[in-house]
């Protein structure tokens, strides 16, 4: 098993593609420290994870500030002794309620830089120090198809990810000399409850939306833009993490790849 | 990763690249058949092959000749079943004693087009029909990094590889209705036969490397272009490509992989 007797933290751990990261290192081995700020969700992971056979930790993070991302950092040494692998993946789409607004409001800009980029950034510098002297870490931090093109509607996430795709390439160099891998993934379309509340602002947006139900214009922007036709799913995400995060990727940073059944080709 | 039971071509797998990724398949549980022009080392591959999963094949296949890729389709089935997982792998990077000229002849266009795009076609054509009807399978493409940008000293090559980028995409739109993925893998630098001719070729063609080794060549690209400091392997490509055929990206389609240490970042 690739992650056997390895260490993984997980921002944004407790639910969706988070919790799907999570249970999937851990089924190859892993110890999960599960980062994040809905600790309810948070522990039901843990004990899913437990169950497993591994071990699991919840460590409550704020991945907007640095003290609290060199905390949880701490926590995985602490607790496990060592740290193999970083998974930025702790995302939002707006500020609290983003979906109630037509247009993005500069608080909802805000808090996706804060969240989305700063995130990834604080995650990353927590754990530089400790994998340059190690002189070995993966880094995965998720990005999103939104940010491989910028469309209408939706501007202040897909800029966002696009700085988390640019973000990781700039670490990717930096870290490269040490033995460190960082790359991202791009998630596309997956049922979760962040893909929920961008379907009610569709639905309060968009006209041709106001008699479907959140979960019926998701699968109609499956049916339309998906070539293998149908939805990825948290799982899907786990396991290109788990590759990634892998001595198998030994080679391969700086890279972004699209888990998307290929609605983006770049 | 798991490829009991499954059916794996690999064409140009007697040697370099392509053998690796027959081993690692066979490795995984995957019969395997060789298809390649080389019959002496793609005998002694599949010997190799036959001790580690206990199945292999070979059919002597010039990828130019449809007639040869019809029969390999059928030699296929015939002797390990029908094919779950194609690996477009062969490749050339001129005509003979292109590696002398510091420039491209016209024989050095079409027959490096002939094979690395045109041979790629055809036995994707070959085995589509075989995927198509049971709606599953997965294909990989071999490209480069020399695809991912003009450079000087091998426009034919260079430009042959983005023909393979681009092939990858429009097959994996033409076959996700039928659950086949189609993904690209590009190689960095890997120290085989084809890239001591590649250093022959640059000491000639771009004046920072006159008078240098191939070998000179190599290692200071090395320094000068990839993040990471090293060479690729082609075990590093070959873990690459066992993801992509794996049921890990089943939802993965028309994507291209960089395997280069960070030389290209997109
Ligand atoms: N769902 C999709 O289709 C999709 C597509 C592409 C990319 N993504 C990205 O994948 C990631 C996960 O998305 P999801 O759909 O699972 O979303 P989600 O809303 O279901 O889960 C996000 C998790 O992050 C946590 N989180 C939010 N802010 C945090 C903070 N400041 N500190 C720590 N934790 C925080 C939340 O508590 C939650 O558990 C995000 O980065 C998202 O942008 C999702
Ligand atoms: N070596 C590198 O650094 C590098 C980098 C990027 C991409 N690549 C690509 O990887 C692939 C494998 O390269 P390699 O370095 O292992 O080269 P190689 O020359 O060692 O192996 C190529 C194999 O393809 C076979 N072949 C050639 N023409 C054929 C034809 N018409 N029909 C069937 N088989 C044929 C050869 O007999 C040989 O076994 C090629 O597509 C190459 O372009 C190599």
């Amino acid at each position: 098993m690739d992650f056997e007797g390895k260490t993984a933290i997980v921002t944004g751990g407790a639910r969706g593609i988070g919790r799907g990261i999570a249970l999937e290192l851990a089924q190859r081995g892993s110890n999960v420290i599960v980062a994040d700020l809905d600790e309810e969700s948070a522990r039901s992971v843990v004990t899913e994870i437990m169950a497993g056979g591994t071990q699991s930790y919840y460590c409550e993070t704020d991945v907007t500030q640095q003290w609290s991302t060199d905390g949880m950092a701490e926590t995985a040494l602490e607790k496990y002794g060592q740290l193999d692998v970083l998974v930025n993946n702790a995302g939002v789409g707006g500020a609290p309620d983003f979906n109630s607004r037509k247009v993005p409001t500069v608080e909802d800009w805000q808090a996706t830089f804060d969240v989305n980029v700063y995130g990834i950034v604080n995650g990353t510098q927590s754990v530089e120090n400790y994998m340059i002297e190690r002189g070995y870490g993966k880094i995965v931090n998720i990005a999103s198809i939104a940010g491989r093109a910028g469309r209408p509607g939706f501007a202040s996430y897909g800029a966002s990810k696009a700085a988390a795709i640019n973000v990781s390439q700039a670490w990717a160099f930096k870290l490269a000399p040490h033995g460190i891998n960082v790359n991202a993934v791009c998630p596309g379309l997956i049922w979760t409850p962040l893909w929920q509340s961008i379907a009610e602002w569709r639905k309060s947006t968009d006209d041709q939306n106001a008699g479907l139900s959140p979960r019926q214009i998701f699968q109609h922007t499956v049916a339309e833009s998906v070539p293998l036709g149908r939805e990825q799913t948290p799982e899907d995400v786990g396991k290109a993490v788990a590759f990634l995060a892998s001595d198998r990727a030994r080679s391969i940073t700086g890279q972004a790849l699209n888990v998307d059944g290929g609605i983006r080709m770049n | 990763m798991n490829f009991k039971g499954q059916v794996a071509v690999v064409t140009g797998g007697a040697t370099g690249i392509g053998r690796a990724i027959a081993l690692k398949l066979a490795d995984k549980g995957a019969a395997v058949m060789i298809a390649d022009i080389n019959v002496a080392k793609a005998k002694e591959t599949a010997e190799e092959i036959e001790e580690i999963s206990g199945a292999s094949s070979l059919f002597v296949t010039d990828v130019t000749n449809v007639a040869a890729c019809e029969g390999l389709a059928q030699a296929t089935i015939d002797s390990i079943g029908a094919a779950d997982i194609l690996i477009n792998n062969a490749g050339i990077a001129g005509s003979a004693d292109w590696q002398t000229r510091s420039y491209s002849t016209e024989e050095d266009w079409k027959q490096t087009y002939q094979v690395n795009v045109i041979g790629m076609s055809n036995i994707t054509s070959v085995f589509r029909s075989q995927m198509t009807r049971r709606r599953s399978g997965r294909i990989v493409n071999i490209a480069s990094i020399a695809g991912r940008e003009g450079r000087p000293s091998l426009p034919h090559y260079s430009a042959s590889k983005a023909a393979v980028i681009s092939l990858t995409q429009s097959t994996a739109l033409e076959l996700a209705r039928s659950n086949i993925t189609v993904n690209a893998i590009c190689p960095g630098l890997l120290w085989t036969p084809m890239w001591e001719q590649v250093g022959d070729r640059h000491a000639q063609a771009i004046p920072a490397y006159e008078g240098l080794t191939p070998r000179e060549v190599f290692d200071t690209m090395i320094a000068e272009r990839i993040p990471m400091k090293k060479e690729q392997t082609p075990e590093d490509v070959a873990d690459a490509v066992a993801f992509f055929a794996s049921d890990d990206a089943k939802n993965i389609t028309g994507q291209t992989l960089n395997v280069d240490g960070g030389f290209f970042m997109r």
